[in-house]
C-alpha cells in the first residue's frame, strides 16, 4: 500500500478542503500566539523558572505515568473483550467505555468521597482490619483517578483494531510453534502499535490539559497555575497556555516519528479474527475486569447515586425542595444527547478528508492538518472557548452569523475533540483494501460512489468507535458549553457544575446518574447495532 | 426494509415527544409562578414587554433562576442568561470587550467585578440603587453593588474538636496545637478576596508572615470551600477556613453523617469578615434602566429573604432578618472593609499566596 503512496497526484479539491479544515483547527493556536505576542507585556519573559519549572515537571511526570498505565489496561481489556472467551463479553463491551463520561470535577469528588477517610469504602476496609488505606490525593491520587477515567482512550481504538486483524498471520505464527505470548509480541503488538501510540498520546494530552481532577486531588500542575493566574496575571496564564501547546506539539511530532518507523497497519481481510481460550485464566481475567470496573464506575456511581437518592427523598419530604424540576432535567438530557451526537458526526466529517489525504497520498498539507488537530487536544477547554469568542468577534458578519448559535458550539466541540476521532478514522481509512477500490475504478464507478458504496461500509466500525469517543467526551464538556453555547442552553454537565459549585449535591448527583445512564444507552446502542465494535 | 421503517418510527416517536414537550413548555404563559419562584412572587404575572436584558451569572442557576423568573413575572422584562463560574464570565466579558451582549454581571465575590472595573468595563450605577445598601457594601467608583453576604468561618470536625478548644483569632492557627490540622482554599476566589482584605488591614508583611507560618505549621491546601467542608465532615482533616454557608447546605443534604460545625472567631477578628457577592452593569449596555431595575429587584425584601432562606446567606439590604439558623453578625463585620482595595490588591494577594508554597503540595 505504501508503495502506491506518492505516485498518485492528490486531488486538488481534497487538498483545498483539508487546508480549510486545518485552518479552522488552528484557531486556538492562533489565538494563543496572537495574545502572547501582541500584549502590552512580552509574556514569554514571564515564564521565570521557579514558577513554571516545577508545575511543568509535575504535569509531565503525571502525564507519562497515566499514559503507561492506561496503555497497559487499555490493551489488556481490548484483548480480553475482543479476542478471548471472557465470560459476559457483551456486558463488558457496554460497560468498559463508560468511565470516560465522568466530568473529572465530579468524578474525582465522588472518588474522594468514597475512598478517603470517612468515606464508604474506607470505612468498609477499616471494618475488615485494613487501616492504612492510601489516601487518594497528590500524585498518587491524580495518577489513580486519571488512569481509571482515561483508559477508554486506549481501549476503544485498540479494541476496534484488534477486531479487524487478519487471522492468517496469527495462525501462521502458531503453526510455526510460537507461544501465544510470542505471537502477541511479534504479530499482534506490531499490528496494533500505531493505534496504541495514538490512543496513549490522547491520554498524555488529556492529562496535561486536565484541571478538574488534578485540582480536587491537590496535585499542583501547569493547569492550576493557568487557572489561578487567569485574573490576577492574565499574560502569565496565556503564556502558560502557549507552553502547553508547544509541549503538545513536540510530543505529537515525536509520536509521528515513532509511528512512522514501526510497520504500518495492514489491510484487513475478510473473515473472523482468531479467538483465544482463556482456560484457567478465565477467573483471574473476570476478577480483574470486575475490580477495575468497580473502581472506575462503581465507586463514583455509588456516591453520586447516594446523593441523588438522599436528594429525592428529601425533595419528597418537602423540607428542602430540589432546585431542579423535571422539565429542566429533560431539557438538559435532550440537549446533551442531541448536541453530542451532532458533534460526533461533525468530528468524523471534519477529520475524514485529512485521514484520506495522509493515508492515500503524500501531502505536507495533510501532515500539517493532522498535527494541528492532535496538538489542540492539549489546550485547556477554557482557552479554546475564549479563542472561539475572540475569532468570532473579529468580523461583524461572522459575529452576526454565528453568535449564540449551536453551529458555533458544535464547531468548538469539533476543534476540541477532533483529535479523538483522528487516530481511529486514520486507521479505518488505511485498512481499506486498495484492490477493492481499484476494482471499482475499473468498473467505471465514480469516485464519490466508490467512496459511499465500498469505503464507508468497510470503515463503519472504526468510524463508530471514533464517533463514540467524541460523543462521550462532548457529553461531559464544560467550559466551551458554558461560554460558547446559545444563551439559556444547558446540558447535564453544565447544570451539574452549576449545582455542585454551590453545594447542591443532590441535584448534581441526580444529573450525574442520568449522564451515566445516557452514555450506557449510547454505547449499548452502538455495541448492539454493530456487535463487533466500540 | 422492515428494520429501517421500525427505526424511522422510533425516530418519529422521539420527534413527536420532543415537539410535544416544546409545545408544552412554551405554550400559554402561566399567570402565576410555581416552585421556588413563587416564594419570591406569588401574584399574577404582567404581560411580557419587548424589553430585554442579558445577564452573565457567576452564581449558580439553582439559586438565581427563581429570582429571574420572579423578575420577569413582575416586570415583564425578559431576561436571557449565561451561567458559569465568575472567573470564566469575567474572562469572557474581557474577551468580548465593548461588543459583549451582557447588560448585567453577577459575581460570586468582589474579585471578578474588581477585575472588570479595573479595565473600565463597568458603568456607574444610579445613586438611588446604590443607596439600597450600606456604603461599605458597594464600590466607591459606584460600579458594583453587593447583593448577599457570606461570612468567613472556621469549619471544624465535631469528633476531633469542640468549640471551647478553638482559637479566638485566625492568627492563633499558627500555633503548634493546630499543626497539620487546618485546610486552606489557597486558590479560591473568596479566600483570595479575604486575604486581600487581610493585606489591606494588616499590611503586606504581617499577611505574608501569617500565610508562611500557616504553611510551616502544615496547613493543607484544598481547591475550594466545598471540598474543605466535605472533607472536614468526613474527618479527613480537622478544620478549614471557608465561607459559612457550605456547611449548612451539605448538612441539609447529607444529614447526620456530616460531622462538622461552623465556628466564628471572636472579638471582631478579621477571620470572620463578611465577603459579598456583587452585581454590576456593563458600560456597553443599551438597557441601563432595565439593568438597574434588575439590580433593585435583587435588593428587594422578598429576594433578600429568599437568599437567606434558601442558601443561608446574609441579606445585606432592606432590613431583612438573616435565616434563623445563622449566627448574628457583629457590628464589625458590616461596614469596615474597603472592598475597593480588592481590585488593586488582587494581584499582590495572589503573589503572596503563590510564594508561600501553600499551593504546591
Amino acid at each position: 500500500m505504501d508503495r502506491d503512496k506518492g505516485h498518485i497526484q492528490s486531488p486538488a479539491l481534497l487538498k483545498v478542503g483539508v487546508l480549510g479544515i486545518g485552518f479552522l483547527f488552528s484557531f486556538p493556536a492562533g489565538y494563543l500566539i496572537w495574545r502572547n505576542f501582541t500584549g502590552d507585556r512580552s509574556s514569554l519573559t514571564l515564564l521565570n523558572e521557579s514558577q513554571v519549572l516545577s508545575p511543568l515537571q509535575r504535569s509531565l511526570v503525571l502525564a507519562v505515568s497515566v499514559s503507561v498505565t492506561t496503555a497497559v489496561l487499555g490493551v489488556l481489556f481490548a484483548w480480553l473483550t475482543s479476542r478471548c472467551d471472557l465470560p459476559g463479553r457483551r456486558f463488558w463491551k457496554v460497560v468498559l467505555p463508560i468511565p470516560l463520561v465522568f466530568p473529572s470535577f465530579i468524578g474525582a469528588a465522588a472518588f474522594i468521597r468514597t475512598m478517603n477517610p470517612g468515606g464508604f469504602l474506607n470505612d468498609l476496609l477499616q471494618g475488615i482490619g485494613i487501616n492504612n488505606v492510601v489516601e487518594i490525593r497528590g500524585f498518587f491520587g491524580a495518577w489513580f483517578v486519571l488512569t481509571l477515567f482515561c483508559y477508554p482512550y486506549v481501549y476503544l481504538p485498540v479494541a476496534a483494531k484488534l477486531q479487524h486483524l487478519p487471522s492468517s498471520l496469527e495462525e501462521t505464527s502458531r503453526v510455526l510453534g510460537r507461544s501465544p505470548l510470542k505471537t502477541f509480541q511479534h504479530v499482534i503488538y506490531t499490528q496494533i502499535s500505531s493505534v496504541l501510540y495514538a490512543g496513549t498520546l490522547l491520554v498524555f494530552l488529556y492529562t496535561i490539559s486536565d484541571f478538574g481532577a488534578v485540582q480536587l486531588l491537590r496535585y499542583d500542575t501547569l493547569t492550576r497555575s493557568i487557572a489561578t493566574a487567569q485574573l490576577a496575571n492574565k499574560s502569565l496564564s496565556l503564556a502558560l497556555g502557549l507552553l502547553l501547546l508547544v509541549i503538545a506539539g513536540v510530543v505529537v511530532f515525536a509520536e509521528r516519528m515513532v509511528s512512522r518507523t514501526t510497520p504500518s497497519a495492514g489491510q484487513s481481510e475478510i473473515g473472523p479474527p482468531l479467538e483465544y481460550s482463556l482456560g484457567g485464566w478465565r477467573i483471574p481475567a473476570v476478577a480483574l475486569v470486575s475490580f477495575i470496573t468497580l473502581l472506575s464506575l462503581g465507586a463514583p456511581l455509588f456516591t453520586l447515586g447516594k446523593w441523588a437518592f438522599d436528594g429525592i427523598r428529601r425533595g419528597s419530604g418537602n423540607s428542602q425542595p430540589l432546585t431542579l424540576d423535571g422539565g429542566q432535567i429533560w431539557e438538559s438530557t435532550w440537549n446533551t444527547l442531541s448536541i453530542s451526537v451532532v458533534a460526533g458526526l461533525a468530528a468524523i466529517i471534519a477529520v475524514l478528508p485529512i485521514a484520506i489525504l495522509i493515508s492515500r497520498f503524500r501531502s505536507k498539507v495533510g501532515t500539517l492538518a493532522h498535527f494541528l488537530v492532535i496538538a489542540t487536544f492539549a489546550v485547556p477547554g477554557i482557552l479554546i472557548a475564549l479563542s472561539m469568542r475572540f475569532w468570532s468577534l473579529q468580523t461583524d458578519w461572522a459575529y452576526n452569523l454565528f453568535n449564540n448559535t449551536k453551529a458555533l458550539l458544535v464547531f468548538s466541540y469539533v476543534v476540541r475533540f477532533g483529535s479523538l476521532a483522528m487516530g481511529v478514522v486514520l486507521l479505518s481509512v488505511a485498512a481499506i483494501p486498495r484492490n477493492l477500490e481499484d476494482a471499482g475504478q475499473t468498473l467505471g464507478v465514480t469516485r464519490f460512489s466508490r467512496f459511499v458504496r465500498i469505503n464507508l461500509p468497510l470503515m463503519a466500525p472504526g468510524l463508530g468507535a471514533a464517533a463514540g469517543l467524541v460523543i462521550l467526551s462532548t457529553m461531559k464538556e464544560l467550559p466551551i458549553t458554558l461560554l460558547i453555547s446559545p444563551l439559556g442552553f444547558s446540558t447535564l454537565a453544565t447544570r451539574m457544575f452549576s449545582s455542585f459549585e454551590e453545594a447542591f449535591i443532590a441535584e448534581a448527583g441526580i444529573l450525574a446518574v442520568i449522564l451515566v445512564g445516557l452514555s450506557s444507552l449510547l454505547t449499548w446502542t452502538l455495541v448492539i447495532r454493530k456487535s463487533d465494535h466500540l | 426494509m422492515p428494520r429501517n421503517s421500525k427505526r424511522q418510527s422510533v425516530i418519529k416517536g422521539l420527534l413527536a415527544l420532543g415537539i410535544s414537550f416544546l409545545l408544552f413548555s412554551c405554550g400559554d404563559d402561566p399567570k402565576t409562578l410555581e416552585g421556588a419562584a413563587s416564594t419570591i412572587f406569588d401574584g399574577e404575572c404582567v404581560n411580557e414587554t419587548d424589553e430585554k436584558i442579558i445577564v452573565y451569572s457567576g452564581r449558580s442557576e439553582n439559586l438565581i433562576l427563581p429570582v429571574i423568573e420572579a423578575f420577569v413575572c413582575e416586570t415583564g422584562i425578559k431576561v436571557d442568561t449565561r451561567w458559569g463560574s465568575s472567573t470564566d464570565m469575567a474572562l469572557l466579558i474581557d474577551e468580548e470587550g465593548s461588543k459583549t451582549q451582557a447588560d448585567v454581571f453577577l459575581s460570586r465575590s468582589p474579585g471578578p467585578v474588581g477585575y472588570l472595573d479595573g479595565k473600565d468595563y463597568l458603568k456607574p450605577i444610579n445613586t438611588a440603587v446604590l443607596d439600597l445598601v450600606d456604603d461599605s457594601m458597594r464600590s466607591k467608583n459606584k460600579t458594583w453593588i453587593g447583593f448577599s453576604g457570606r461570612q468567613r468561618v472556621l469549619v471544624y470536625n465535631t469528633d476531633q474538636f469542640s468549640e471551647e478548644t478553638l482559637p479566638a483569632s485566625v492568627f492563633d492557627l499558627t500555633s503548634p496545637e493546630y499543626q497539620g490540622k487546618v485546610a486552606i482554599p489557597g486558590s479560591n476566589g473568596s479566600f483570595i478576596d479575604w486575604f486581600t482584605i487581610l493585606i489591606d488591614q494588616y499590611g503586606d508583611t504581617a499577611a505574608g508572615e501569617w500565610i508562611d507560618q500557616m504553611v510551616n505549621n502544615g496547613a493543607r491546601y484544598y481547591p475550594n470551600n466545598r471540598s474543605i467542608v466535605e472533607a472536614v465532615g468526613r474527618g479527613e482533616i480537622a478544620m478549614g477556613l471557608v465561607n459559612h454557608y457550605y456547611n449548612y447546605k451539605i448538612s441539609a443534604a447529607t444529614g447526620a453523617e456530616h460531622k462538622a460545625n461552623n465556628y466564628v472567631f471572636t472579638d471582631n477578628d478579621i477571620g470572620g469578615t463578611l465577603i459579598i457577592s456583587a452585581a454590576a452593569v456593563l458600560e456597553s449596555t443599551d438597557n441601563v434602566d432595565q439593568a438597574e431595575d434588575f439590580l433593585t429587584y435583587l435588593l428587594s425584601a422578598q429576594v433578600q429573604s429568599y437568599f437567606t432562606e434558601t442558601t443561608y446567606e446574609y441579606p445585606i439590604a432592606a432590613g431583612v432578618q438573616p435565616n434563623s439558623a445563622l449566627s448574628q453578625l457583629q457590628a464589625f463585620e458590616i461596614g469596615s472593609i474597603d472592598f475597593d482595595s480588592l481590585g488593586e490588591g488582587f494581584e499582590n494577594a495572589n503573589r503572596l499566596v503563590e510564594s508561600s508554597g501553600i499551593l504546591n503540595q
